[in-house]
């Protein structure tokens, strides 16, 4: 094979977009990468025979295979049988090694970036000649999610390179997909069973922003939306053209939903919220400082659950600051509600065997919280986890360490049977 | 009977739920403590040999470009880049909003000075807000070398240097100490840790014993030793085998003679049992200059294995006696030379051992310089001193004629790929080794103890 495709310029922004269509039904599946299939292999095989027949010339040969590659055993016995059809054509009869005028060894092989076929042949007396053909790689084979029957679904809604913080979808005609990056709010349009990107409007900072990079986006009904970064807010313009101003600001951030009525200050250097709540809950004005927040309603005021700095959940009342025992979720946590259930559940991260994420469902009946739904074993790190706006489903962000893409999620509880 | 059944399938859930570790956001603040062989009398990219203190220099000082776990060139100071037709003169494009430690912006001007005093070879001049930098030659691979640790991007005012990364040096005394403070106002964000401390020149026993009293977080563990760390249940991070050890030549064999004895030294060493028992599986016996898993085809070169031959390739006559050095702070250098030593006897070649000086042949470590292959062949020949090689196609087989031009002078044999390894405390969270063994120290941060 002729050198390898290059391309000689990179470009920053030209997001590698992946996009995924909406999933009906209740079945996880991210976007996987279609093995190399029987068709993929014909290049390959063809250039090596033709590199072999020119070395051995007509005759017969005896073919030995080797597979250091990741290419499955199937697809190597594949290789063969396809190569040694292709030599025959060119006149080169794979045979018994004690009647072959040359041997060959094909090792499959593979380095970071490429499938390396190397055919070592030995004829007679003469030197071993060394010839090899190159293709390249699927970028990653992404495993399928679990899809046993849960009650916590994912909806897959967006796969980018870049980070995505929090993402808004706009109902309507056409649906709009917002989604708010670490440098830009890109504005999607639902076309054609696929978001495709629009406007796309930066977002200017005068300061670095703080690693662990935390946002949200909010729909207003007077202009389109707000985005609170760090020491940075983020408001459109009320007529159009469709712009963002950014201005440093330490207003606090609506923790869960507007309608929760309750906001925490966000730490502007940091990736946290600092604990100062406004108004408060009740007679309490703070909290520990913390990475996230859920709400549980109960008859007569709030039950406010905090994941703090230490790992431990803090429940307030308004009156009692609680620590739960024996409850050890990971930073994120975000209250739902559910058509089907009273009260509110809280969904929380947890890591599993493989140092990937979870989200488990769980209700707080008293002060100990009780698992109500089964694991969703994710595939990758939750990067954010938010309620959305409506408060009856959760917005989650996954990295992707096969892809290395994040993937945005709808999270929904769902009590199908 | 099945709200029996549900009620207990809901008990094991919620114990499950109890057991299971919590996955953490990234915590700021605390002190990040490495220890290390290396004695470096100076953190300057200028200066870097392949050893750790290269990962210790990329937390101050960054490139224009990095190369991804793939080997691919992703942006770090650059947004952009473009080759013009020809591939020999190349537009880099400078991401906006950057400055150097010392206060001084990134600009055109004063990367183009950088990285004139790294590559004396190219033409680099400021061309407006775009770098403009003219190879010698047609050069596919300028993003690549753009990625090299000695083309790290240094603000040099007068004894000062100064980077773009994400830690500022406070404290530095030459081989000893080093202590770095967080930048602020660094351009991808502060890190979470607020200072890192490196002590220099700590035996690999000393580092083991910092780490397990709690005085260090991140040490070195030699390649010999892997298997062993890990067997203790210690946290070990190990790259692929990304470190050449090899004998070189002095020169090239003055007649057959030599020639013939040099190919009959490289058939009688069992590589094999090096990277098995004097290495403990922490390497690989390969004869490429690039490990199999970087080139594709490194198994290509014949790796001799004693227990599978007749009998050694034997001299007809032990008029051949040379001299072999190596590196005496290296712990398993004696061992390996010893095991030269008994094999090249067994070929009837006579060696003596000397731990300093001249010598005709030299055991040494080279660390692959990048995870692209050309540029790790260019840079392993430019290090052992061989012509440069010469790519025009860049495919693999290209690649593959071009490392064995290089072997046939026979100015090195190689022996082992042996793999980097570090030891971290359990509570550090973020921390990776790249394949070819550069840690990832950027996003590290040290994790609170659950009560």
């Amino acid at each position: 094979m002729k050198g390898r495709v290059r391309v000689p310029a990179y470009n920053s922004r030209k997001l590698k977009m992946l996009f995924f269509s909406r999933v009906l039904g209740a079945l996880v599946v991210l976007a996987m990468v279609t093995p190399a299939s029987a068709s993929d292999w014909r290049t390959p095989e063809s250039q090596l025979a033709a590199k072999i027949a020119a070395t051995t010339g007509p005759g017969v040969v005896a073919l030995d295979v080797t597979n250091r590659s990741s290419i499955s055993s199937a697809d190597m016995e594949q290789i063969r049988t396809e190569l040694t059809s292709v030599l025959a054509n060119s006149g080169v009869r794979v045979w018994q090694p004690d009647q072959a005028a040359a041997t060959i060894r094909l090792t499959l092989a593979e380095n970071l970036q490429e499938y390396v076929w190397v055919a070592q042949i030995q004829q007679a007396a003469n030197q071993e000649s060394v010839i090899m053909v190159s293709l390249p790689r699927p970028a990653s084979f992404a495993a399928a999610q679990n899809s046993q029957p849960l009650n916590l679904h994912a909806t897959p809604v967006i796969s980018q390179a870049e980070p995505i913080l929090d993402f808004a979808i706009l109902e309507g005609s056409p649906r709009r997909l917002l989604v708010l990056g670490g440098t830009a709010v890109t504005i999607y349009e639902f076309k054609d069973g696929r978001w495709l990107a629009g406007q796309s409007l930066p977002i200017k900072t005068p300061v670095p922003l703080p690693r662990d990079l935390r946002g949200r986006i909010f729909l207003r009904k007077d202009h389109l939306f707000d985005v609170f970064l760090p020491g940075l807010v983020c408001r459109t313009s009320g007529s159009a053209p469709l712009s963002m101003n950014c201005q440093q600001s330490d207003d606090p951030w609506p923790i869960q939903t507007e309608d929760a009525g309750l906001s925490g200050f966000f730490s502007p250097t940091r990736n946290f919220f600092t604990g100062a709540l406004v108004p408060g809950i009740l007679k309490q004005r703070s909290a520990p400082a913390f990475y996230s927040a859920a709400a549980v309603p109960r008859q007569n005021y709030i039950l406010w659950l905090f994941s703090t700095l230490d790992g431990t959940l803090h429940l307030l009342d308004g009156i009692n600051d609680q620590v739960a025992a024996r409850v050890h979720w990971g930073s994120d946590i975000a209250g739902v509600r559910t058509a089907c259930r009273p009260g509110t559940q809280v969904v929380a991260t947890m890591q599993q065997e493989d140092g990937r994420d979870s989200l488990q469902a769980f209700e707080v009946p008293d002060r100990e919280p009780l698992v109500v739904s089964q694991k969703l074993p994710l595939n990758g790190n939750v990067t954010a986890l938010w309620t959305s706006q409506a408060g009856d489903g959760i917005t989650a962000i996954v990295h992707n360490p096969d892809t290395g893409n994040y993937d945005a999620f709808q999270i929904s509880l769902n009590c199908a049977q | 009977m099945r709200f029996r059944s549900a009620l207990i399938a809901l008990s094991s859930l919620l114990l499950i739920a109890v057991a299971a570790a919590a996955e953490q956001r990234p915590h700021y603040g605390g002190t990040l403590r490495i220890a290390v062989r290396e004695t470096p009398q100076a953190i300057d990219p200028a200066s870097m040999n392949g050893g750790e203190s290269e990962n210790i220099a990329r937390l101050i000082f960054e490139n224009l470009v990095r190369l991804d776990a793939n080997g691919h060139p992703q942006p770090l100071l650059a947004s952009s880049w473009q080759a013009e037709p020809g591939n020999q003169r190349w537009r880099i494009s400078l991401r906006d909003g950057v400055s150097f430690t010392d206060g001084f912006p990134l600009d055109a001007a004063s990367v183009a000075a950088s990285l004139r005093s790294s590559n004396p070879a190219w033409k680099v001049v400021a061309v407006s807000e775009t770098v403009m930098i003219e190879t010698p030659s047609p050069d596919l691979k300028v993003p690549a070398e753009l990625a090299l640790p000695r083309n790290a991007i240094v603000h040099r005012n007068s004894d000062k240097l100064a980077g773009t990364g994400p830690f500022v040096a406070r404290d530095w005394v030459a081989g000893k100490r080093l202590v770095l403070a967080a930048n602020d106002d660094y351009w991808h964000g502060r890190p979470f840790v607020d200072s890192v401390e490196v002590s220099f020149g700590i035996s690999d026993r000393e580092q083991l014993l910092a780490l397990d009293l709690g005085k260090a977080d991140i040490v070195e563990i030699p390649a010999e030793s892997i298997r062993r760390a890990k067997a203790e249940g210690r946290t070990v991070l190990s790259s692929e085998p990304a470190q050449l050890m090899a004998l070189t030549f002095a020169h090239d064999p003055r007649n057959e003679d030599e020639l013939h004895a040099r190919n009959a030294l490289a058939a009688t060493l069992d590589t094999t049992s090096l990277a098995e028992y004097v290495m403990q599986g922490g390497g690989d016996a390969e004869a490429g200059l690039l490990p199999t898993w970087l080139s594709g085809y490194g198994f290509v070169f014949p790796v001799p294995r004693l227990n599978q031959q007749a009998s050694p390739v034997r001299l007809q006559s032990a008029r051949t006696a040379w001299t072999l050095a190596y590196d005496a702070a290296d712990p398993v250098a004696r061992v390996v030379a010893d095991r030269i030593l008994l094999n090249a006897r067994d070929a009837g070649i006579a060696i003596q051992l000397v731990s300093s000086g001249a010598a005709d042949i030299r055991l040494a470590r080279f660390s692959l310089a990048s995870l692209d292959p050309e540029t790790a062949l260019a840079e392993l020949a430019k290090a052992l001193q061989l012509d440069p090689p010469k790519f025009s196609e860049y495919s693999v087989e290209e690649m593959y004629a071009a490392e064995k031009l290089l072997l046939q002078p026979h100015r090195v044999i190689p022996l082992l790929h042996l793999r980097r390894a570090i030891a971290a405390r359990s509570n550090l969270r973020g921390l990776s080794i790249s394949p070819d063994g550069e840690w990832e120290l950027g996003n590290i941060w040290i994790a609170v103890e659950k009560p």
